[in-house]
């Protein structure tokens, strides 16, 4: 960025056609992602406060805010979102504290590491239709490993009906979504892990600190960086997660695995509701941006109150 | 000292079998579904090796006329996500050597706003885009998919390509540039060969993400006239046949994975070079 500053005035010329070449470089991919998310963004905020007339594509009438006052009176989907603010949190912390115990295992050196990294990365590559096939065969009523292995363990007496339970099949979904999230955000741990100097845990343990000192005053603070951007990445993909809900539950039993996008998805795509539909993913978009804003926020109110330090 | 790094390899060893253990069971699980008869599967006799092994399941979904029409959605799926990497890459390449190489004013926000985007709820923009489609009838087309397959996954081929850049040494471009080289033949015979492994880690990282997606051609092709991967295999858990559903997610798994395995390594690249910056 300062090197911006420092343009010798006699290439002002120069640096203007530069300039014109860097935007004609970026200006295709400016347009695509314009036209995709900023007019559809703009198109969804307008019809939020309308009703929408699906079968002539026509907005019917300006409704101001009634579409959000009926979201806000209406249990389901108050409900919704407040499930689908546990949903994404339980997946964040599992996920972020699974996968820095991996990447702390990748650390180190054994046989076999770069065949486990591979099995690692699998799930990544897993469509998530695919992820839903296979929990869902797991946690299958009558043909289900889990039930097979608990029954014949003696832990449970009868086969178990998982996913009739909407309480259950909530974190049988949120298992699914954190098995297919750790290879992820495990390379990013491990990659942050051998960024460090090894000088730093060579010096500490000639003073004598023992594993959890270790941990608790060198590499929880060194990684702390490193884990808060993925946390939150982790939970704004956790927002976004649909496919597993789709393909295992439905929304059900009784709603009680409807997160908010799926909320959304019901609204428009099965009752046609683009207008509430619209409300809905607008406070949707709300949470994600408060989830991820609110830390930068506070970082930047601490320096400013605070000073530097 | 040298028992307690015996205990230190024994508890690594340990701990690597149960990652390993968590993170392959589901898949091992769905691959012996696959290769074993419905009979054995529906029995409660648990058994975590195979006692059996048939191929039948495979044999029912490859043949023409099953519910999950695996051909036409392979050939689509194919299609799709070789078109959606290939322009992410045409479209991606110069803005990522404009971002990271030339004097756009403001790059930093562009950058920024290019990749939280990514990060949004896609249902915000899958609502307007379905009406606009189906307006202009482009629904069911592959045009339909590869558009927003292209526009969702540009953001992160940009982020991709331009850290690759970054790494590039500045020498080889400045020496180009005083021979007497323009921009763009310094784009397409220096960067661009220069540039093999992270267009390489690219092109995969467009194509997984394309092959896996589901919310868009779920809502995009809803006259079911064109189908994935993804939709095809959708469409088998309809059926009770176990098995068959198992088979079919394996067929949907392959492509994926074996580009996965071959270029884990670029991928890792990719990983380690967006990180430390």
């Amino acid at each position: 960025m300062t090197d911006l500053l420092n343009q010798p005035s006699n290439s002002q010329f120069k640096f203007s056609r530069e300039k014109i070449l860097a935007f004609t470089l970026i200006l295709p991919s400016l347009i695509l992602v314009f036209i995709t998310y900023l007019y559809p963004a703009i198109f969804t905020f307008v019809i939020s406060f309308a009703e929408y007339d699906i079968i002539r594509l026509k907005i019917k009438k300006f409704i101001q805010f009634k579409n959000f006052e009926f979201l806000i009176s209406n249990y389901f989907f108050t409900s919704s979102v407040l499930r689908t603010i546990y949903f994404g949190f339980l997946i964040c912390v599992c996920t972020t504290i699974l996968s820095f115990l991996i990447a702390l295992l990748l650390n180190e050196k054994f046989i076999g590491k770069a065949f486990l990294r591979v099995m690692i990365v699998l799930p990544w590559a897993v469509p998530s239709v695919v992820s839903g096939v296979l929990w869902g065969q797991m946690f299958h009523a009558d043909t289900g490993f889990l039930n097979a292995l608990l029954y014949q363990l003696g832990v449970i007496s009868g086969y178990k009906i998982w996913l009739a339970d909407p309480l259950v099949a909530l974190h049988v979904i949120a298992i699914a979504e954190i098995w297919k999230a750790i290879p992820f955000m495990t390379l990013f741990f491990l990659s942050g892990l051998q960024s460090l100097p090894s000088e730093v845990f060579e010096a500490a343990s000639v003073d004598g600190a023992n594993v959890f000192q270790r941990f608790s005053n060198i590499l929880f603070p060194l990684m702390l960086p490193i884990a808060i951007p993925l946390f939150l990445i982790q939970f704004v993909l956790a927002m976004k997660s649909f496919d597993t809900i789709f393909v295992l539950t439905r929304g059900g039993p009784g709603g009680g695995t409807t997160t908010l996008n799926y909320f959304i998805y019901q609204e428009a795509f099965e009752t046609f509701n683009l207008g509430r539909a619209s409300a809905a993913a607008y406070v949707l978009l709300i949470i994600t941006l408060a989830v991820v804003l609110i830390p930068t926020i506070s970082r930047f109110l601490i320096k400013f109150f605070w000073g530097n330090k | 000292m040298k028992k307690n790094l015996i205990l230190k390899n024994f508890f690594i060893y340990f701990s690597a079998l149960i990652v390993f253990l968590i993170m392959f069971f589901p898949l091992y699980g769905l691959i012996l579904t696959s290769i074993q008869p419905e009979s054995i599967i529906r029995s409660r006799n648990l058994s975590f090796f195979p006692t059996e092994i048939i191929f039948t399941h495979f044999a029912e979904v490859l043949k023409p006329n099953h519910i999950s029409n695996i051909y036409e959605g392979i050939k689509n799926s194919l299609i799709v996500s070789f078109l959606t990497s290939f322009l992410c890459i045409i479209l991606a390449f110069p803005a990522a050597y404009s971002l990271a190489r030339l004097n756009l004013p403001a790059k930093n926000i562009i950058l920024g706003t290019l990749i939280s985007i990514y990060f949004l709820p896609t249902i915000l923009f899958v609502i307007p885009l379905f009406v606009i489609l189906v307006s202009y009838q482009l629904d069911d087309t592959i045009l339909s998919l590869v558009v927003p397959y292209t526009a969702f996954t540009l953001p992160f081929v940009i982020w991709i390509l331009k850290s690759f850049i970054d790494k590039l040494p500045v020498e080889v471009e400045e020496a180009a540039k005083i021979d007497g080289c323009s921009t763009l033949q310094l784009l397409i015979h220096i960067i661009f060969p220069l540039l093999r492994p992270g267009l390489i880690a690219a092109f995969i990282f467009a194509f997984i993400l394309s092959w896996v997606e589901f919310l868009t051609p779920l809502i995009f092709t809803n006259n079911l006239k064109i189908s994935t991967v993804a939709l095809g295999l959708f469409r088998s858990t309809i059926d009770i046949k176990i098995g068959q559903q198992a088979a079919a997610a394996i067929i949907t798994l392959i492509p994926v994975t074996i580009l996965m395995i071959f270029f884990q390594q670029y991928i890792t690249k990719v990983v380690l070079s967006g990180s430390d910056k």
